[in-house]
């Protein structure tokens, strides 16, 4: 009775262990990840948006996107004609403005904005944050594939739109290259794809493209005229310098 | 008619050399607008025409490394229906199809002027006050601009200097000077008495006929400039602002009625004097988001400089009075009056949103005992990746008179359809329905039920 009493314990520690180490893995990886996407100190970029729709019509939308940290981001539309000069501000806990030029003034907006579709796209708000992964989502790490790791992420925030998330992690650099979305039924609602190439010393998102499965449409995102640290400042990521 | 044809070609000219330059170059001038057409019809039979507008809005923004922007906007409109009353109009091109040129703004803004934290910008300007949503009691810097009744919140540029110094990113101060005194302007159209005041006059008269004279502050620093101050700040998740405004009033107070016989059976005709009052405007505005939901509030309390009464001259109606005989009302007291907005939204996971404010206080109304009561709800949902926009709820009430509702009440209800055609056409369906009683803005509405129609082409 006792040996078998000995085994349980040993057992359960074992058990208790693997589960730490699996997940002090899966959080080291994604850490890892955060740290190769986020890790420039600002970045500015002109970035093209290619909506796609079940019939294979193509429309684009230009912006430019400033960013500095994790927090702090500037997107302004160029085109199309319709759409330019609008422009979105994101700053720390959930602050968010929309300046629109026919007003003449910003607008603070709720952050209840952020499960909507953003200009039309397939990302949210949500999405397009920049926030690290490590402090939105628990991960667990999945068994491997050849080049990638494969994690599940849960949501820390109860009002995520998603359930969970199964992101792939390239096994050598730690940059995303695939990830699911799954909604609160847990079916699976989007899909992107990442292709990353290296800009000087930062990986940088050059495309992503993300597929709405239920809509059966595709937003693609890509990058150009890619700069970073260029010391930007807080003061480049204000009201004032979002009327500008 | 000659200059006409030079302006749109000198427009026409422009819109094409700057496309080019901003192809060529990023930091050439900028050229944007849109072309809109406007057509409103009223649902009551014989279906007359309410409403024709094609505007074509040029806009020019030019940045100078990033130190000066240069930014204007014109209006090129034909706007209203032809009025031809004698064959003479025939051969005027501006009757048969008027017309009119309008600068909206046209600025220069002038960043980092003697201090790294000061910009200056001079020039006509729309200085846009208030965090709600079209109703803003304190945007009083600008004229309203009430030629279109049914787009509120609208207001013309003013010639003014503006200096806005940032103490951080979260607080700054913003000063406004705007010498020359600029009225609201009318509505237009067959919308052109609806803010018109209803006139009372004494028992057993009518009127017949009606003039009037209106004084406008004299062109001097003291007398039609208006100066303000705002405040502006952030924390703890809140943005603030208090503000002043050392203004007039925009819509003109009747001072004086000189009421003579027009006829032997109770006719009279007026003439009235018509001033613009001084008036001290402070206000505040907040906006947060608290659990998701948008919140917002914003309120102006007026103080006039002077008490405003209104003396009817009834002496030419008494001729065997050994004195003049006049009649003097109190139209408003030198008494603070506070109107004010409160509101909320919340944008919803499946791309639909919802906005509701309470209105105390409309943007024509002033005194304590004026001011109204209402409440304004959109709810509007998107499909197919923003292209159509649907408002099937939007519109509000209004109650004038708490104690007798059945009679003093106007609800009104403005659904709406919204197509993106393609990136840049926007086609826009709205219906205008207007119900109500009483002595207000909307139930005079009634009268006008309409369908409206736009379409904008951007550029």
């Amino acid at each position: 009775m006792k040996t078998v009493k000995l085994s349980v314990l040993v057992s359960a520690l074992f058990l208790l262990f693997g589960l730490n180490a699996n997940a002090q893995d899966a959080n080291t990886i994604l850490k890892k990840m955060d740290d190769v996407m986020y890790s420039a100190k600002d970045m500015t970029a002109k970035v093209e948006i290619v909506l796609i729709d079940k019939s294979g019509k193509e429309k684009t939308r230009e912006a430019l996107i400033s960013q500095k940290g994790t927090k702090e981001r500037i997107f302004r539309f160029t085109a199309p004609a319709s759409q330019a000069g609008i422009a979105v501000l994101s700053l720390p806990k959930d602050v968010m403005y929309l300046y629109m030029p026919a007003f003449g003034k910003e607008r603070r907006i709720s952050s209840s904005v952020k499960s909507q579709g953003f200009a039309g796209t397939d990302f949210t708000y949500d999405d397009m944050e920049s926030k690290p992964y490590t402090e939105k989502y628990t991960p667990k790490l999945l068994p491997a594939e050849k080049d990638v790791y494969v994690l599940e992420l849960k949501p820390l925030s109860p009002r995520s739109q998603y359930s969970k998330l199964i992101l792939k992690v390239n096994k050598s650099e730690f940059y995303p290259t695939y990830m699911e979305y799954y909604d609160k039924g847990n079916h699976k609602l989007k899909e992107s794809t990442y292709h990353f190439v290296r800009i000087g010393k930062y990986w940088n998102a050059q495309e992503i493209e993300m597929k709405n499965l239920k809509k059966n449409h595709i937003t693609k995102m890509i990058m150009s005229d890619v700069k970073y640290d260029q010391g930007l400042t807080d003061n480049d990521f204000t009201v004032r310098k979002l009327k500008e | 008619m000659k200059n006409r044809n030079i302006i749109i070609i000198f427009l026409i000219a422009m819109i094409f050399s700057t496309k080019a330059m901003e192809a060529q170059n990023e930091n050439a001038l900028k050229l944007r607008g849109y072309l809109q057409t406007d057509q409103r019809m009223l649902l009551k039979s014989p279906n007359d025409w309410a409403w024709n507008e094609n505007r074509l809005s040029v806009k020019l923004e030019k940045k100078m490394k990033g130190k000066a922007k240069f930014y204007s906007e014109v209006w090129l409109r034909n706007i209203g229906l032809p009025n031809i009353v004698h064959s003479s109009d025939l051969y005027n091109k501006n009757i048969l199809s008027p017309w009119n040129l309008e600068i909206r703004e046209a600025y220069v803004e002038i960043y980092g002027l003697f201090s790294k934290n000061l910009d200056v910008k001079i020039g006509r300007q729309r200085i846009a006050w208030g965090t709600a949503d079209k109703f803003n009691p304190t945007d009083n810097v600008n004229p309203y601009d009430f030629e279109d009744i049914l787009d509120f919140g609208r207001h013309r540029g003013s010639d003014a200097v503006t200096l806005n110094y940032y103490f951080s990113s979260d607080y700054s101060l913003q000063s406004v000077f705007v010498p020359f005194f600029q009225p609201d302007n009318l509505p237009v159209g067959m919308f052109a008495n609806l803010l018109n005041m209803n006139m009372e006059l004494p028992q057993g008269l009518v009127l017949k006929s009606f003039t009037d004279q209106v004084s406008t502050p004299r062109y001097n620093i003291g007398e039609s400039s208006t100066a303000g101050l705002k405040f502006k700040g952030f924390a703890r998740g809140v943005d603030f602002s208090f503000s002043y405004l050392w203004g007039h009033d925009g819509l003109p107070f009747d001072a004086y009625n000189t009421l003579v016989p027009f006829d032997t059976l109770g006719g009279v005709s007026v003439n009235a004097q018509l001033y613009f009052p001084r008036t001290h405007i402070f206000g505040f505005d907040f906006a947060t988001s608290l659990g998701g939901v948008g919140l917002w509030g914003e309120s102006a309390v007026f103080l006039p400089e002077h008490k405003h009464v209104m003396t009817t001259d009834v002496s030419a109606l008494y001729p065997a009075s050994p004195v003049p005989v006049m009649i003097d009302s109190v139209m408003l007291d030198k008494k603070p009056y506070a109107k004010f907005v409160l509101g909320a939204d919340y944008s919803f996971a499946n791309n639909s949103y919802l906005n509701i404010q309470y209105l105390h206080g409309f943007v024509n109304e002033s005194g304590s005992k004026n001011l109204n009561d209402y409440v304004v709800l959109r709810y509007e949902m998107k499909f197919f990746e923003d292209k159509l926009k649907v408002a099937p709820i939007s519109g509000g009430a209004v109650v004038t008179d708490w104690k007798n509702v059945k009679n003093n009440y106007a609800i009104f209800y403005v659904p709406q359809i919204t197509y993106m055609a393609t990136d840049n056409v926007e086609l826009d369906l709205t219906a205008g329905i207007f119900s109500g009683k009483g002595d207000n803005l909307f139930a005079k509405l009634a009268d006008y039920n309409m369908l409206m129609f736009k379409m904008k082409y951007s550029f």
